[in-house]
């Protein structure tokens, strides 16, 4: 005759304890690690678009984020950020600035390139192709996915450095001016890497590509 | 070398995060917008906390409270909603920073411009008698400082009778009295003896407040003062041809 053994109350603990700690370990190596892991990567392949042409794709750690870019808006601005990305400048690039849940800053191609960072100067690079002017005149509306372009204090000053931000910001409007708004993908732009302490990025986040859909 | 580069690095790398939109902007600390979708595309903020600015932090400034706000901010709207937006942005001018007892070097003053981040810090506590003709007093400022090209204070002094001396400075006189003079002897007030850019500035605000009526009076009796009403007149023009005072 088989004795059934019954488990004591210590085992039992042990094992609710065995299993805590399995699932802590799960979670700890494969979700907190993975910053990319529930963030939905979209394909622009298929989507259909109104304007296909306006269409450029910025690959970062997480996925692709799908940007419609605005040439009425901002002409000048537009051809420019168009001519960076067909020349492919803004591969391996930093993330340079990052505000938290408010906005992330790359663009700078001299000083901000992987490989060839440079701390004490990055956010002060220029494209070479010269500065252009403002284009803050028309009506647009900062909410959260719109493209802007950086400059300095003054205006007319815009280059390469760009910005999007992830949080609705009115008082942009007549200050910056717009290049277009993401259309898919904010949720990627949130796991790009931020500092607490300081919205410079030490060991910052790279964009992989950035290219026009056609 | 690279102990000094570390130290560098490391200031640069803990340096404490201002997310703060308002203070990216204009760099003013501690400020929050009142109300941002006008007319003519100012922006108003006001101190929610007391700021100290410039290099030595010689500006101060307290937060004002809601009730005083409030009522100030309809006398400051109506009289700045007398610029057009069109205006507004040719003399670099978009965001009021409203607050109270403003001082600069221990100096209570009505209003600090600075063009260059298109602000004006207006002082809502300032004497009740002058307020009003004060803030055009201050644009007047902002527009001097965004087109110092167009206004010449050597050919300013020439309206002036010869053995008339401004002071170097606005406040290095006593003369600081704001109440208009009953009888004009080319200046409208004590405090547009201080310098030329104070005397312009007391002309236009003087332009702007009174009625039309009483400035013909005024370019009747006084010739200075007529001179000096016609500079400021074809000035402002060669800034924004439209506007009219």
């Amino acid at each position: 005759m088989i004795k059934k053994i019954k488990a004591s109350r210590s085992e039992k603990i042990i094992f609710v304890f065995l299993i805590l700690l399995g699932i802590t370990t799960f979670y700890t190596y494969f979700i907190v690690k993975n910053k990319c892991l529930f963030i939905k990567s979209f394909d622009p392949k298929s989507i259909n678009f109104e304007k296909p042409n306006n269409i450029a794709i910025l690959n970062v750690a997480c996925g692709n984020v799908i940007i419609e870019l605005y040439p009425n808006v901002s002409p000048n601005a537009v051809q420019r950020f168009i001519t960076l990305i067909r020349s492919n400048a803004y591969e391996n690039i930093a993330f340079h600035r990052v505000l938290e849940n408010k906005l992330v800053q790359a663009g700078d191609l001299e000083f901000g390139k992987k490989g060839n960072l440079n701390y004490a100067k990055i956010g002060t690079g220029k494209s070479g192709l010269g500065t252009i002017k403002s284009e803050i005149d028309s009506k647009f509306n900062y909410t959260k996915g719109s493209v802007g372009l950086a400059r300095t204090f003054k205006n007319n000053t815009e280059d390469s450095q760009f910005f999007i931000i992830l949080q609705d910001e009115p008082l942009y409007e007549g200050e910056y001016t717009p290049v277009g708004k993401v259309l898919y993908g904010l949720e990627i732009l949130k796991k790009i890497k931020n500092q607490k302490n300081s919205e410079y990025i030490l060991r910052p986040d790279f964009i992989n590509t950035f290219k026009m859909l056609n | 070398m690279y102990l000094i580069r570390a130290t560098l690095l490391l200031i640069f790398f803990i340096t404490p995060i201002k997310a703060n939109t308002i203070y990216n902007l204009i760099k003013i600390p501690n400020l929050e917008i009142y109300k941002i979708d006008t007319k003519n595309k100012l922006k108003y903020f006001y101190a929610a906390r007391p700021f100290r600015l410039g290099t030595q932090k010689n500006i101060i400034c307290s937060n004002p409270n809601k009730k005083d706000l409030d009522m100030k901010y309809k006398t400051i709207y109506k009289n700045l909603s007398k610029y057009s937006s069109n205006y507004l942005k040719k003399i670099n001018l978009k965001y009021i920073v409203l607050c109270e007892n403003l001082s600069i070097s221990e100096l209570y003053t009505a209003g600090i411009p600075d063009n260059t981040m298109k602000t004006l810090i207006l002082d809502i506590k300032f004497n009740e008698n002058y307020f009003e003709r004060v803030i055009h007093h201050e644009v007047f400022h902002i527009a001097y400082l965004q087109h110092k090209e167009i206004f010449d204070d050597e050919e300013w002094i020439k309206f002036n009778k010869v053995q008339f001396k401004y002071a170097e400075c606005s406040t290095c006189t006593k003369k600081l009295g704001l109440d208009t003079y009953g009888k004009t002897k080319g200046f409208f007030t004590e405090y547009s003896m201080s310098t030329p850019s104070e005397d312009m500035a007391e002309v236009y605000s003087h332009m702007i407040f009174l009625k039309k009526k009483e400035i013909n009076q005024i370019r009747k009796s006084d010739p200075i003062l007529n001179n000096k009403i016609s500079y400021i007149e074809n000035k402002i023009k060669e800034i924004d041809n439209s506007f009219s005072f």
